[in-house]
């Protein structure tokens, strides 16, 4: 029986229809009239890029990443109970069905193993500090310390690529590039994103391009390495027999030449290739400015710790971020390798932290003093936390820990972040979270919420949909904002 | 009355369709003024289509009442009334909401009830008129539409009145998710409206009207025409008097191009002075269904849940302008998209120029943050600098002056923190900022000023924080290793570089393979000239500091070129570098990847390879092989090496046999250069055999494995 609601109800002629057709698209002309930039003709990009939302805390953002993992465990989250209960078997309680990594699969037992180095309270924060950090403990009050984070990744690669892009598959844009897309380069004579690489003594991971990637944004948002070689920047001096001048000439020239192409094809990707050769000109007179440390005050060196006048090393490193952020690069990123310690802990880990502690506290103190630090964003961590059980064979003197995606630890400090802070809480095991979860996506919101953007505006479209940094989740975790 | 229908019918049709689509395209809308008085009506409006809903009810239940005929027409004209105002009221609301500053959560919802509602209404008219009268379908939509009319009308109450304002009096517990125990209502949510609006105008230094709202004395005194406002009656205080003034009035306040009050800003301040205008009273004081206290709740909360951008008293300067004034060298540019207030930066300071800075005047207004790190600027430049009154933030770090001129900044009365980090200034110079009012932080680290001045000029001044550097240690440390510039091979008599960083060092090496002393060893004044590879040790020295530990390094040089070279065992597949090539090409591998073309690498057999030096050789008196050594990856030194001589492949002879002294324990990657001395003997044709570790020693993670070989280089001299 054909329904008599569609014969009748619906019915409905030519004539009716082309007449609420005409009444309903005049009614939207209508309303079109009250948006002035219509057709205006420009691109419709559902925002604008090159500025802040809204008035941003930090301005520039220095990212040192703790590459393989440092353990939470020996180094800010403290936890007695391992140790009381050490070479006990983690409690299924605990452990709820969390998978293991193909490295401790094979495993009988998880023996609890606590912390073979001393904590101490540090500070009017009064925040425990493991003794391998004895000069991230002096500024501990200047920290905001991040105990509740989690990822959903356990193995180095894919946990890696979620800490730097938001996705563990690695065909999106990293976090300083969705940043220099977001805000633009505040210096015109250097790239707005920056990649500085360190390699410590311990057991390492590798890091790779796709880690500093453009993805499907722009080439120009791409993150630039820095060489560990005295020449920090590959392919910048004049080549032997041309000076300034005829570099200057043959660009002018270059520029013409590019000019007439583009006003034949009309390629903007054209106009881009000018400014970057203009930039990189610029580069020569930007870079070895930055690079010459000869008119760094002693007490810099002594702060930083010798090594920072070794090019290639961590302490060299961040005392080349400060400079590039103090020269208003938007995001230099470090990567200090060698953190992954599945077995010697007690042998490795204290030589990785002799590499990072004083310069890391260094960077932060100087900021400081040059009224850096509430414009500037540290961030310190590495890419999940590590087990509270032991891997391998547990002696009376060493052991290792494996990967542990549920709960870690991660700081950082000035940028609109509140100083002397705990956030975040894990169980006594140290295993789960109890209080205040930071999710991956979590922290890029609210670290691009410290530079002036909406996590959830800030987007781009690409292969038919939008796509963000926190994709689609993320919260501002305001708890820590100041 | 079928004319009527008809257009009606098409009129809210037509508005439904702008309402959504002014609904989708919400963020780009832009309100002319003239519509923003049809927003302000809604408020009025929304009371028809609620009693008609009312009405059309009661009509229903008296439905016998009426003749058929006539109550079905009764009907018609109250449904289509219905809708109609229905409808209005709802596009008016949406203008409405381009103007508030409402909660985010709570306008959504409305906004969305609010809309169904109109659509529901409409679709209660077509279905009595297509034939559905008083149908299941009717009735159902009826009962959906009163529930919609209950909830847009519910979140239109939360918007005007606040959370829960209904059914706060009924509820026990107090509210106290905002209100602070110890402020007073006038410090919650009084001050913040004025600070936010009226200080810029009102205050001690400027005090418009003579009136200044800075201090609460003041404040409670009133301006020129003495009190502000009368307690308990708002509508003859002369402050609220003037908020309501239209725009267009010269006593309007805020004035017009000024940021103007909210809606609920302005019912904060009526509903303070209608309670009296306490500045003591706590909110905790207040019972819970006092209307002071559920609008200063409504008044603190959204302070929270809004991200705040600051309010400028100047407008933005025009985008052509700031676009001007961009150059490679300076940037300047707006705090954010919406802020008016600039930021300009200079870089690279050879480009610099006071010109620059004089420049910026076309924005002077507007430029709140400047920054000059390490830029070449004068005492004289300072003179400019003081004349952007706005100015917040100055950084002069590391630039050229000596502070006399700071004096010309005394007219920066918002300026709250100034860098001054690595110039001349003296305490003495830094006395005329000191007394800035905004002032709040002071940075003078690697300045001539001393901990002492330091806190003198802290004590004096108790609202400011000047500071240096919280480092301080005392602890001797040991300085870097010294670096050799060169890399790969070196020419023969090409000068080879050693280097250190820091100014001052005196670098001692030997060529020897000793260790390099600190007092006897030769010092390094000049480059290097060196014939054959030679191990570098060098050290480096500074009083102050431990001498440096030892860096040590081979420094390839080029020896001579056999002129044939082959490799008679296949190196392992991975690991094939370019083949013989590889050993004589003068490219070095690096240290950290070995599967790269420098590289040869050996494991299952040991490497073989003929270099056939022509006719007449030159005497050989010494074989270098460069290799890798990374423990940790099982690459170790070869075991043993045997070097062949004779006029062919086919003649030949051992010469020379050698063991390589092993690893004992792990160490860092690096590549070494083995030396072999040889008879003076020209042979044409040389044969290596390199043999690598058959077994792994036992201390090695890999033991009794095979180990590694790798070659990047063979050299001859």
């Amino acid at each position: 029986m054909k329904s008599e609601f569609i014969e009748n109800r619906f019915h409905v002629t030519r004539r009716h229809f082309l007449g609420k057709l005409g009444l309903g698209f005049g009614s939207v002309a209508l309303g079109s009239l009250l948006m002035p930039d219509l057709f205006s003709g420009k691109e419709e990009l559902g925002q604008t890029v090159g500025l802040p939302h809204f008035a941003p805390k930090a301005k520039r953002i220095i990212y040192l990443f703790q590459n393989g993992a440092p353990s939470q465990l020996e180094s800010f989250d403290y936890k007695p109970l391992l140790t009381k209960m050490a070479g006990e078997e983690l409690p299924a309680s605990i452990r709820m069905g969390q998978r293991l990594t193909g490295m401790t699969s094979g495993q009988k037992k998880f023996p609890l193993v606590g912390s073979h180095f001393k904590f101490q309270q540090y500070g009017k924060s009064g925040a425990w500090v493991s003794e391998m950090f004895p000069n991230i403990a002096k500024v501990v009050d200047d920290i905001c310390i991040i105990k509740s984070m989690h990822t959903e990744a356990i193995n180095h690669d894919p946990a890696l690529t979620f800490m730097q892009t938001g996705a563990q598959q690695g065909n999106r844009p990293s976090m300083g590039a969705w940043l220099s897309y977001g805000l633009g380069s505040e210096n015109k004579n250097l790239p707005a994103y920056c990649v500085l690489l360190s390699r410590g003594r311990g057991n390492g991971q590798g890091v790779y391009s796709k880690l500093w990637t453009n993805g499907f944004l722009d080439s120009i948002h791409q993150g630039v390495q820095f060489s560990s070689s005295e020449e920090r920047v590959l392919y910048l001096k004049d080549p032997q027999g041309r000076d300034r001048k005829d570099t200057r000439k043959m660009l002018d020239n270059l520029a013409q030449l590019n000019d007439m192409n583009y006003k034949e094809f009309g390629d903007p990707e054209i106009q881009t290739r000018i400014q970057q050769y203009e930039m990189a000109y610029r580069m020569q007179t930007a870079v070895p400015e930055l690079t010459d440390l000869t008119h760094e005050p002693d007490n810099i060196i002594k702060m930083y710790g010798a090594d920072c006048l070794s090019p290639g090393t961590y302490a060299a490193n961040c005392l080349l971020a400060r400079k590039l952020s103090e020269a208003g690069v938007r995001f230099v990123q470090l990567y200090h390798q060698g953190w992954d310690q599945h077995g010697n802990i007690v042998g490795e880990m204290p030589l990785q932290a002799q590499d990072v502690d004083r310069a890391t506290a260094a960077l932060i103190m100087d900021l400081k003093q040059r009224g850096l630090l509430d414009e500037t964003l540290v961030i310190w961590g590495g890419e999940f936390g590590r087990t509270n059980y032991c891997q391998g064979d547990l002696s009376k003197d060493n052991y290792g820990r494996d990967h542990h995606p549920r709960c870690y630890t991660i700081w950082m400090a000035g940028g609109g972040v509140k100083p002397g802070m705990v956030y975040g809480e894990s169980d006594e095991f140290g295993y789960n979270i109890v209080r205040d979860p930071v999710h991956v996506n979590d922290f890029h919101a609210t670290v691009l919420h410290l530079m002036g953007l909406h996590h959830e505006q800030l987007n781009f479209k690409h292969l038919g949909r939008r796509y963000r940094l926190t994709d689609v989740a993320g919260k501002v975790v305001n708890g820590i904002l100041v | 009355m079928q004319k009527i229908k008809s257009i009606l019918l098409n009129l809210i049709f037509f508005i439904q369709v702008l309402l959504i689509f002014l609904l989708l395209f919400d963020d780009r809308i832009e309100l002319p003024v003239w519509l923003q008085v049809a927003g302000r009506l809604h408020p009025a409006l929304l009371h028809l289509p609620i009693g008609l809903l009312v009405f059309l009810i009661v009509l229903l239940l008296a439905r016998n009442e009426f003749k058929k005929k006539a109550f079905n027409k009764i009907m018609l004209i109250v449904l289509l009334l219905t809708s109609f105002t229905a409808t209005v009221t709802a596009l008016f609301g949406f203008f409405l909401s381009r103007q508030g500053d409402y909660g985010p959560d709570a306008l959504t919802q409305h906004k969305i009830s609010g809309t169904l509602l109109s659509l529901l209404c409409y679709g209660l008219v077509l279905a009595f008129i297509r034939k559905e009268k008083y149908s299941t379908l009717f009735y159902g939509l009826g009962l959906l539409t009163v529930g919609f009319m209950f909830f847009a009308g519910h979140t239109g109450g939360t918007l005007t009145h606040g959370e829960n304002y209904v059914f706060a009096p009924l509820s026990n517990s107090p509210n106290n998710a905002v209100a602070d125990a110890d402020a007073s209502v006038f410090q919650m949510a009084v001050f913040p409206i004025l600070e936010k609006k009226c200080f810029t105008c009102h205050n001690e230094k400027k005090a418009k009207g003579k009136f200044v709202m800075t201090s609460v004395a003041k404040f409670k005194k009133g301006g020129k025409h003495g009190k502000e406002w009368e307690e308990g009656m708002p509508e003859k205080s002369r402050m609220i008097k003037y908020i309501h003034l239209p725009l267009e009035d010269d006593d309007h306040m805020p004035p017009d191009g000024k940021p103007q009050l909210s809606t609920q800003e302005m019912k904060m301040l009526e509903s303070w002075i209608r309670a009296g205008a306490d500045f003591e009273k706590k909110l905790t004081d207040l019972k819970d269904d006092d209307s002071l206290k559920i609008i200063a709740t409504a008044v603190a909360a959204s302070k929270n849940n809004h991200i705040e951008e600051k309010q400028y008293g100047f407008t933005a300067a025009p985008e052509e302008v700031v676009r001007k004034l961009n150059t490679p060298f300076r940037s300047v540019f707006p705090l954010s998209q919406k802020s008016p207030a600039l930021q300009a930066d200079f870089f690279i300071k050879e480009s610099f120029e006071s010109g620059a800075l004089e420049e910026l005047k076309e924005v002077r207004d507007q430029l709140v943050v400047l920054n000059l790190s390490k830029m070449p600027v004068i005492d004289k430049d300072l003179l400019v600098i003081g004349s952007f009154k706005n100015l917040e933030k100055i950084n002069l770090n590391f630039s050229k002056i000596n502070g006399a001129g700071l004096s010309s900044l005394q007219g920066l009365k918002n300026l709250n923190s100034l860098s001054l980090a690595g110039t001349d200034i003296t305490s003495e110079s830094l006395k005329p900022v000191m007394v800035l009012p905004a002032l709040k932080e002071l940075f003078v680290w690697n300045t001539g000023i001393t901990e002492e001045q330091r806190a003198k000029l802290e004590a004096q001044h108790p609202g400011i924080t000047v500071r240096t550097s919280q480092f301080k240690e005392d602890k001797t440390l040991r300085l870097s290793r010294p670096l050799m510039v060169n890399e790969g091979v070196v020419k023969k008599g090409e000068p080879v570089v050693i280097k250190h960083s820091m100014p001052g060092v005196t670098i001692r090496y030997t060529l020897d393979g000793s260790n390099p002393d600190s007092v006897v060893s030769k010092m390094y004044d000049a480059p290097l000239k060196l014939l054959v590879s030679t191990k570098i040790k060098a050290m480096a020295c500074k009083s102050g500091w431990y001498c440096s530990e030892v860096f040590e390094t081979a420094c390839f040089v080029e020896g001579q070129r056999p002129v044939h070279v082959e490799l008679l065992t296949t190196p392992d597949k991975q690991y094939r570098g370019e083949g013989a090539k590889s050993l004589t090409d003068g490219r070095k591998g690096f240290t950290d990847v070995f599967k790269e073309p420098s590289w040869l690498g050996y494991s299952d057999q040991p490497l073989a390879a003929g270099f056939d030096f022509g006719q007449n050789p030159s005497a050989i008196r010494t074989i270098m092989i460069s290799y890798g050594r990374s423990i940790g990856s099982y690459i170790f030194p070869p075991m043993v090496v045997e070097v062949w001589g004779g006029r062919n492949r086919n003649d030949l002879r051992l010469i020379k046999s050698l063991n390589v002294e092993q690893p004992v324990k792990d160490e860092p990657q690096r590549i070494e250069a083995l030396s072999i001395p040889l008879e003076k003997v020209n042979h044409s044709y040389y044969k290596l055999i390199v043999k690598p570790v058959d077994k792994l020693p036992k201390w090695h993670s890999g033991k009794g494995k095979k180990g590694w070989v790798m070659i990047d280089e063979v050299f001859f001299y």
